[in-house]
Formats: structure tokens, sequence, C-alpha cells
């Protein structure tokens, strides 16, 4: 293969990559905010919190990570879940309305991340960590890609596409999306709302959990590396389309394109870029690609 | 079947339902009528759930309802369908049924229960796919009213079902009310259209102001002057 080809190649698998973990960030914020109502700043502690969770489970424990995924995934979902069942849930009780809540609960949020940071600082100490897995590169055609980036894409692809599966055929799936349209009469359904609320901060919390997990195999770790990521997924909601799910996938993937691309030129300029994005889409079009 | 008695509601520091007691007996169209803001909705609103009364007790089948929250009070039967359809408009038409399908045991049965309802409301087979806000205001209503149905309610409570219909369709509406009746689903009916609600249903209660100004058999209701002045307009 000419080497021009394998360089876009080689760009298009790891704009995928990214794309697929942003994805999987950015989903988990959409259901957190355009389910449960929380715009939550703590969203990159819970990428960060699953990515050392899988450093000390794999370097320590000897727990390889694709199995930590089937272990941190369940236990960070159950923790957003209480989480929401706890704070959130009490917040909402003693707002007076729902503009109160909103700002209630990022001020909540921020002191989650504030207090997550510092205990991963006291857990995981202030340096930069890495293991490696799967490092070995595969052939695809001629092209060499390592291992790692290949099943990192496959399984944030696969995970986004069967929440989507989910949301659209399930009993469950159904009444979150009915929940996120209009919740009252969603409870006229049968629809339980706190449970709802609950399941998709929890659902969200996961998502941001097992793309940090994921992404723990290519990237270095540190308590104050989650903070970019609430950021870039914020981003991606509102270039999918505020709510939007699909939109958030797509967005993710767009997005992790664009990102790969820039890095390929100048690796300091992606963050620019995306902000660059953000306030060209608030300027253009503001609700988005799927917004309404 | 339903019973409120002494029920007092507030939004806030607004006293909006005084006092209200009445009874819906079993299989019967028992209708609630009253001018705009007179509290209608209101007083559906806390019969399932959506408000807490401030005190009064809501008796359901026996059971008392005024605390439990909406999801628990369609699972004993009693199903709410709103003022202005309130249908979930990025859901096709199969989902919106689907979604009035959701308690435990309506899923279950909801096959079923579907081909019940597109007998009833043909149009819905044909718009299935659709998504719910691309149909016209009369099968909108349609679909809110299959929606509430797919439940299998005994007591089916509706709140202004021929607001902004043509004429030929408020025909339809009542003909589709009475019939439910004669499956024996009670129905409690909130209506502004006062001469075809008194001509369909049995008995009826007049609300004014928030509170219960008249209530009997709706012959009786049509004989009232007070009725025929306020309401009729003869
Ligand atoms: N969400 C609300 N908050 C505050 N006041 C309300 C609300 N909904 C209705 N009201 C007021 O309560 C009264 C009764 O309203 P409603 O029950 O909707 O009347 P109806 O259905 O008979 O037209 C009205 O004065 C209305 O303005
Ligand atoms: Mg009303």
């Amino acid at each position: 293969m000419p080497e021009s080809i394998v360089n876009i190649l080689d760009i298009a698998i790891g704009g995928l990559l990214l794309g697929g973990i942003y994805a999987l960030i950015a989903m988990g914020m959409s259901l957190q905010y355009g389910v449960a109502r929380v715009l939550n700043f703590s969203h990159g502690e819970f990428i960060m919190v699953g990515a050392f969770s899988t450093l000390t489970l794999y370097t320590v424990v000897g727990i390889n990570p694709l199995i930590c995924l089937v272990i941190i995934g369940p236990v960070i979902f159950l923790i957003g879940f209480l989480l929401h069942r706890t704070l959130f849930h009490q917040l909402s009780l003693r707002a007076p309305n729902a503009d109160a809540y909103a700002a209630s609960s990022i001020l909540a949020s921020f002191g989650l991340l504030f207090i997550i940071q510092n205990l991963a600082l006291l857990g995981w100490g202030a340096d930069y960590q890495a293991y490696t897995y799967l490092n070995f590169g595969v052939s695809i055609g001629g092209a060499i890609f390592s291992a790692n980036k290949l099943v990192i894409l496959g399984f944030s692809i696969g995970i986004g596409l069967i929440f989507y599966i989910f949301l659209a055929r399930t009993r469950t799936g159904k009444g979150i999306r009915a929940a996120a349209q209009d919740p009252a009469t969603a409870s006229l359904m049968g629809v339980n709302i706190n449970r709802v609320l609950a399941l998709c901060f929890g659902f969200g919390a996961a998502m941001a959990g097992i793309a940090g997990v994921l992404y723990s195999m290519r990237i270095p770790l540190n308590p104050a590396m989650g903070t970019q990521y609430t950021i870039i997924a914020i981003i991606v909601i509102v270039l999918g389309g505020l709510g939007s799910i699909p939109g958030a996938f797509i967005g993710g993937l767009i997005l992790g394109i664009i990102g790969e691309v820039v890095t390929s030129i100048d690796p300091s300029l992606s963050m620019a870029a995306y902000y660059f994005i953000f306030m060209l889409l608030l300027l253009v079009r503001p609700k988005g690609i799927f917004g309404k | 079947m339903l019973e409120v008695s002494n029920l007092n509601a507030f939004y806030g520091n607004i006293h909006v339902l005084w006092d209200i007691s009445f009874t819906v007996k079993e299989a019967e169209i028992f209708a609630l009528i009253g001018a705009n803001g007179a509290g209608k909705s209101t007083l559906l609103r806390a019969i399932s759930g959506l408000l807490l009364p401030a005190s009064g007790t809501i008796t359901f089948l026996g059971q008392r309802i005024d605390h439990l929250s909406s999801n628990e009070i369609v699972e004993l039967g009693l199903s709410h369908i709103p003022e202005g359809r309130k249908l979930f408009t990025e859901m096709s038409v199969r989902e919106n049924l689907e979604m009035g399908a959701y308690t435990k045991p309506a899923w279950v049965q909801k096959a079923e229960t579907l081909k019940w309802v597109y007998e009833i409301f043909p149009i819905l087979k044909e718009r299935e796919k659709q998504l719910a806000s691309t149909l016209s205001g009369g099968e909108q209503q349609m679909l809110a009213m299959g929606r509430g149905l797919m439940s299998r309610p005994k007591l089916c409570i509706i709140d202004e079902p021929s607001n902004g219909l043509a004429p030929r369709l408020v025909l339809e509406v009542f003909k589709v009310i009475k019939s439910l009746r004669d499956q024996d689903i009670t129905i409690l009916l909130v209506e502004q259209n006062v001469k075809h609600t008194l001509e369909t249903a049995d008995r009826a209660c007049v609300l004014e102001n928030g509170r219960l100004a008249l209530d009997g058999t709706c012959q009786q209701l049509l004989d009232s002057e007070h009725i025929r002045k306020a309401y009729l307009g003869l």
C-alpha cells in the first residue's frame, strides 16, 4: 500500500478510536443532562476513576483490562445510581423550581469534581502513570495498527450501539425516552420517574467509567485528567444537539476524527480546534446537528 | 369505584380546589363540567397523582390513592388521558401506544390490547409508523385516547377530548366514549362542550371557582335553571 494511503488509514482509525471514546463520554453526559437534568461537571472524574481503577486492577491484581470493563462498568453504574438517589434527588426535592435545581445540581457536581479528584490524589498520587496492554502491531491490508487501538475502537462503538438499541427497543429504554420528553406524562403511563432519572445518571456515569477503562490502555493517567473530557463532552453534546443520544454518538465520532486530523498536523492544536468548532457552532447552528 | 372526599389542593399559596366531594360509580360516564380555570384539570391531576392534595381523601376500588405516585395509580387500573393530548411527539404512533402499556401487567398483553385499540381507532393502524407529531389534530386525540386505553384501565379519566376538534370528530369522540362505557370501562369526563356532555353522560357535577356547585343526573342538570342560563345559553 502507498504510504499516503496508510497514513490516511491510520488517521481514520485513530480518529474513530478517539471518536468512539468521545461518543461514549458524550452519550453519558447527554443522558445525565437530557434526562436527569444534571449538567455534571464531575463527568470527567468518572473517566479518571475508571482509568485508574483499571491500572490498579491490572498492574496490582493482574486482572486483564477487558475483564475490568465488566467489573468497573457496573460498579460505577451503581455509584452513579446511588449518587442520584441521595444527593441529586434530595436537591431536586429542595429546589422550588427547575431553574433552581439546574443551579444547585451544577454546584453539587463541582463539589463532586473536587472530592473525587482529591480522593484520587490521595490514593493514586499526582504523578502520571501508565501501563501497557495489547500493545503489539496487527496488520490490516498491509497497514500496521496497535491491537489495543482496534480493541478500544470496537468496544466503544459496540457499547454505544448496544445502548442505542437498548433505548430504541426495550421497555425501559422507551420509558427513558418518554421521560426525557415529558416526565409528567411518562409517569401517567406508569414510568417511575425517580427510578428512571437515577438509572440515567448511573448509565451516564458507567459510560464515562467504561471510556476510562478503555482509554487507559493508550494514555498516561493523572488525577486531573478528567476535566478536559468534561469540556469535550459538553462540546460534543452541543455539536450533536442537546439531549439527542444519536447526536452525541455521531457528534463524538465527528469530533474525534477532527481531533485526529488536527493532531496529525500539530498535536498541541487539538483543544484549540475543539473550542473553535464550539464557538462556530454557537454562532451558526446552536441547536447542533440533530437538534430541534 | 372512585370516591373523592373533602379534597383541597393548592398551587403554591393559591387555593385551587375547595372541599370537593363526589363519587363515580362503576360503568357510568360521570362528567365534570365548568368554565375555563374552574379547576377541572387540577382535580384530575390530583386524582391521578400528578398533584399532591393538601387534604382530603381519594379512594379507588376501596384503596386510598391520595398519597400514591402516578405510576402506582395507573397500575391499579386508573388511566388519565391528559388535557392537550401530551403525546410523545418524537416517538412513532406505535411507540406512543406501547408507552400506554408501560405497566408490567399491561406490557405482557400489549399485542392483544393493541388489536383492540386498532379496532376502535383504525386510522392509528394506518399511521402506525409515523411520528406522532405528523398526525392531524383529530388523529392526535385518538392516539391520546388509544394510548390511555393501552393500560387496560377500569377507570378512564379524560380531560377535554373534544377541544379543538371539528364537529364531526367531536361526535366521533363521544361515540367512542359511550362504547367504552358499554365495555364496562368507567369514565370520568371533563368537558367544556356542556350540551353534548350532558346528553352523553349518566351523571355530572359542576365545578365553579374550585368549588362543587351542583351535581346530579344529567337530566336533572339539563333541567336546572342555572345550567340552562350559565352553560347552555338558553
Ligand atoms: N401549574 C399551575 N401553577 C399555578 N396555577 C395553576 C397551574 N395550573 C393551573 N393553575 C390555575 O389553577 C386554576 C385552575 O386551573 P385548571 O385546573 O387548569 O382549570 P380548568 O381545567 O378547569 O380550566 C386556574 O386559575 C389556573 O390559572
Ligand atoms: Mg383544564
